[in-house]
């Protein structure tokens, strides 16, 4: 009940967070200097009468509130509006939505998999020298700045040795995915690995790993179920809040690896001041990112009764 | 063997080089796995930016894939002259009205026959202001625009009236003005006056999805702006059969990835910008190809800024700059110093017309901006961020500095093109501006007109100049009876523009693009590959 009671709270707060949020997009994407419609042509002007009809079809000419209040009325009947080219919002974030949940998630995976490994084998073989190069590679890894991880893969993996794609999805699942979500991973692989082998330390000096010892519960016990559990917690936290942060971060990924991603679309749809576009997709971000946290939220007291009396 | 290189610092070089080199293994199979036979020819793959839209009248990024599934009324022959495609002749005795009589046997890629009403019908829609098309000031020139596009109020008539049909083959076209340059106006680049089957009229968007045109090649597969489209040539197609079976149109958000791509093979033909040019010799020493384009590079001025309004600091200005070093230093010597207002590809232009003015020497420049009272204050030299200007401009900035003694030039970014042309336009700007244009048509006619008279569609990258006498000089020079009349009318507009010297010229454009090894041979229509004349490698 209490569980349920805290989610209806989360979510009122959810509509508060999201109107305001929304809003001050949309505002901030309407302040920015220039006309978008004139902008588009370059070096060329357009016809005023040209000019005139698209100001007038995309109102462009209203204030921000009654902009931003078509565009909410819209929300509310399911219809994204249009984007400077007149093309339909919504059929565009369909399209490429897999694309960024599929890279995001592949990314996720090795995050998880590769984290925790290299988090355990750290942990138990801690202060040893694997521990130490493991140590130095993540941090190393992580700190080379992402595009540039990125250009060295291609180069490397994709002009070198042809393994994968340089770019694009025509590869498909998971060729052509790879790359670019080794590229993510690596980032947040030091974070991850860190906090495994973090907490794992801390739980094995416990009390409560003494007292299992001391009563004679085998080592395999100890490690996988004592240990193991208590350590995921935080990192269960880390990771799902991670995955919000992966959805959101693939702007840059998505530019050097040319998928058709939502964050390729919200880069592109920034530089051309397309402010119903980038409030699309600026919504669906925080609506994930809410959710991701209340799952969050949910998923602690399952995994830790002392939240749930706390 | 291909050598990859990277664009970064030169610490990051070495890393990735050493990473490279732990490779480099691997390159013998990678020259085995190259096929020597193919049964059925893979399409050409050509990289392009993202398209917007694929109708011709109403697309402002999609230049290469429109030119490939439509073919213009008119084209050069190797020697520059006219001569015809779809059109069978483009006729006048006034200049004034034009006959345009079409060739038979040219069909849609849906078979039916291409008639002068849908060239009619099209041109209407396009002009049609309520319908928006962005390509509309292409049929400016022509009776009753200005009342189905007016420029204030609403529209009086939905066509134009100086469009009249004759038979199933011949159209005429009265023009507001005497223009002896109008069959030079229906070539390639000018996509708003290519026609569109009657059925694409009925649902724009859907016609988009699978478009239909009269060119060489047919799309074959539907479109989506993020998706590759799949072309093949057209069977009966009516012009000259196109040496290349299948090409694919490779959509990028960024060219750089394409460059990449094309290292790898994964594509055959990629734009790049001419600030990648030192590299791309590097990178693709024998598949680099500097096409001849009709666009130019300039400084514009707001001549309202009493700083500037003197002339000899403009000509100062211009002077002061190093032309020939900073085509090396940033564009890898591909650009071309520009000595006229017009591209030195454009039929006529006379080179060497801005003479001294355009000629580097810094002391006759200080000696000129001293003799005007000298500069005082902050010069900024507007540009667009992110687009590959940064070095042009830091380079002006810096020769600007140093050679008239000028002690604050900064190179200034707009965050953006919204930005960047509202400045422009609003005259917000503090000093020199980047200015282009890109010329759509083989003729002086289209640099000028358009650049410096009051209506011109890129009068305000001169900073809104005009000039009753200017415009005097063109009309003369639209009317001209010959080729070569027309040359010294041009000419003459140059020299009186000059005298205003409203702008600075900076170079005339090579566009670069690089090739796959599979291609041996591009060849050029208006500075972009003429896509039915790619050599393939044997």
């Amino acid at each position: 009940m209490k569980i349920a009671l805290a989610v209806a709270q989360r979510l009122a707060g959810f509509a508060l967070v999201f109107l305001g949020v929304t809003f001050v997009i949309y505002w901030s994407v309407f302040s920015l200097p220039g006309d978008p419609i004139q902008a588009l042509a370059g070096d060329r002007q357009l016809p005023d009468s040209v000019v005139a009809a698209l100001t007038e079809a995309y109102m462009l000419d209203e204030p921000v509130g009654v902009q931003y209040l078509h565009f909410l009325s819209g929300l509310v009947h399911g219809d994204l509006g249009v984007d400077l080219s007149g093309r339909a919002i919504a059929p565009q974030l369909a399209s490429r939505w897999p694309v960024t949940i599929t890279l995001a998630l592949t990314a996720w995976t090795i995050q998880v998999v590769l984290g925790l490994s290299i988090g355990i084998v750290s942990a138990l073989r801690h202060g040893k020298t694997i521990d130490r190069v493991l140590l130095v590679t993540t941090i190393g890894a992580s700190c080379i700045p992402v595009f540039v991880l990125a250009i060295m893969g291609q180069l490397l993996f994709g002009v070198r040795l042809g393994w994968f794609p340089v770019a694009g999805t025509s590869a498909g699942w998971p060729l052509s995915y790879i790359l670019p979500s080794l590229v993510i991973a690596v980032f947040g692989l030091a974070s991850v690995s860190r906090l495994v082998r973090s907490s794992i330390i801390e739980n094995l000096g416990a009390e409560y790993v003494r007292t299992a010892r001391a009563k004679g519960v085998g080592e395999r016990r100890v490690i996988g179920l004592h240990v193991m559990r208590n350590s995921l917690i935080p990192t269960a936290t880390y990771l799902a809040t991670d995955l919000g942060f992966l959805l959101g971060g693939t702007v840059v990924i998505e530019g050097i690896f040319n998928l058709p991603g939502v964050g390729n679309l919200l880069f592109q749809a920034i530089r051309t001041h397309e402010a119903a576009m980038v409030a699309a997709i600026s919504t669906a971000l925080i609506v994930i990112f809410l959710v991701t946290t209340l799952l969050v939220d949910v998923l602690h007291t399952l995994l830790d009764p002392r939240i749930r009396r706390g | 063997m291909r050598k990859p290189r990277n664009r970064l610092g030169a610490g990051l070089g070495a890393v990735v080089v050493g990473v490279i080199a732990l490779a480099g293994c691997s390159s013998a199979d990678e020259e085995e796995a190259t096929p020597t036979t193919e049964a059925a020819q893979e399409p050409v793959r050509f990289a392009v930016e993202t398209p917007d839209h694929l109708i011709p009248g109403n697309h402002f990024a999609s230049y290469n894939i429109v030119e490939a599934l439509w073919a213009p009324l008119v084209q050069l022959d190797e020697n520059g002259d006219v001569s015809f495609l779809a059109a069978e002749s483009v006729e006048s005795d006034d200049a004034v009205t034009w006959t345009v009589t079409l060739r038979d046997g040219w069909t849609f890629h849906n078979g039916d026959p291409v008639t002068a009403q849908d060239y009619v019908d099209t041109w209407n829609y396009a002009a049609y202001a309520p319908n928006a098309w962005v390509n509309a000031g292409q049929l400016a020139n022509i009776v009753g625009y200005d009342e189905t596009s007016p420029l204030e109020g609403e529209p009086t008539a939905e066509t134009l009236s100086g469009l009249t049909v004759v038979d199933d083959l011949t159209f005429t076209v009265e023009l507001e003005n005497p223009d002896r340059q109008y069959p030079l106006q229906l070539t390639i680049g000018q996509t708003a006056l290519y026609p569109l089957p009657s059925e694409a009229f009925d649902d724009l968007e859907a016609f988009e999805a699978d478009p239909i045109g009269n060119g060489p090649f047919k799309a074959s597969s539907s479109w989506t702006p993020d998706a590759p489209l799949e072309t093949v040539a057209y069977e009966d197609y009516a012009g000259p059969e196109p040496t290349v079976d299948a090409i694919t149109f490779v959509p990028y958000i960024d060219t750089t990835v394409a460059y990449t791509d094309a290292l790898a093979g994964e594509v055959d033909i990629v734009g790049i910008a001419a600030a990648q040019a030192q590299q791309a010799r590097t990178d693709f020493p024998d598949h680099l190809y500097e096409l001849d384009a009709p666009g130019v590079d300039f400084l514009g001025f707001n001549i309202e800024d009493p700083r500037f309004s003197d002339i000899r600091v403009r000509q100062a200005i211009s002077m002061a700059i190093d032309r020939e070093a900073i085509n090396d230093a940033v564009f890898g010597g591909s650009q071309i110093p520009a000595t006229s207002l017009t591209s030195p590809s454009m039929p006529g232009d006379p080179a060497g017309i801005c003479g001294e003015y355009c000629e580097f020497d810094p002391e006759a420049a200080k000696a000129l901006l001293d003799e005007a009272g000298g500069f005082e204050g902050t010069m900024e030299i507007l540009f667009v961020a992110n687009w590959g200007q940064e070095d042009l401009f830091e380079a002006i900035a810096n020769q600007i500095r140093q050679n008239l003694g000028i002690e604050d030039v900064v190179p200034t970014p707009a965050a953006d093109w919204a930005a960047f042309t509202d400045q422009v336009m609003s005259g917000d700007v503090n000093g020199p501006f980047r200015a282009r244009w890109g010329a759509l048509y083989p003729s002086q006619q289209n640099t000028l007109q358009a650049v410096y008279t009051a209506e011109g569609e890129g009068n305000f990258g001169a900073g809104g100049y005009s000039e009753p006498e200017v415009d005097a000089l063109i009309a003369e020079a639209n009317a001209a009876e010959t080729a070569e009349a027309s040359y010294e009318g041009y000419t003459a507009v140059q020299e009186r523009i000059l005298e205003d010297f409203p702008t600075i010229p900076l170079f005339g454009n090579r566009y670069l693009y690089v090739t796959s090894e599979r291609i041996a041979g591009l060849h050029t229509v208006s500075g972009a590959p003429d896509l039915t004349q790619i050599q393939l490698a044997s």
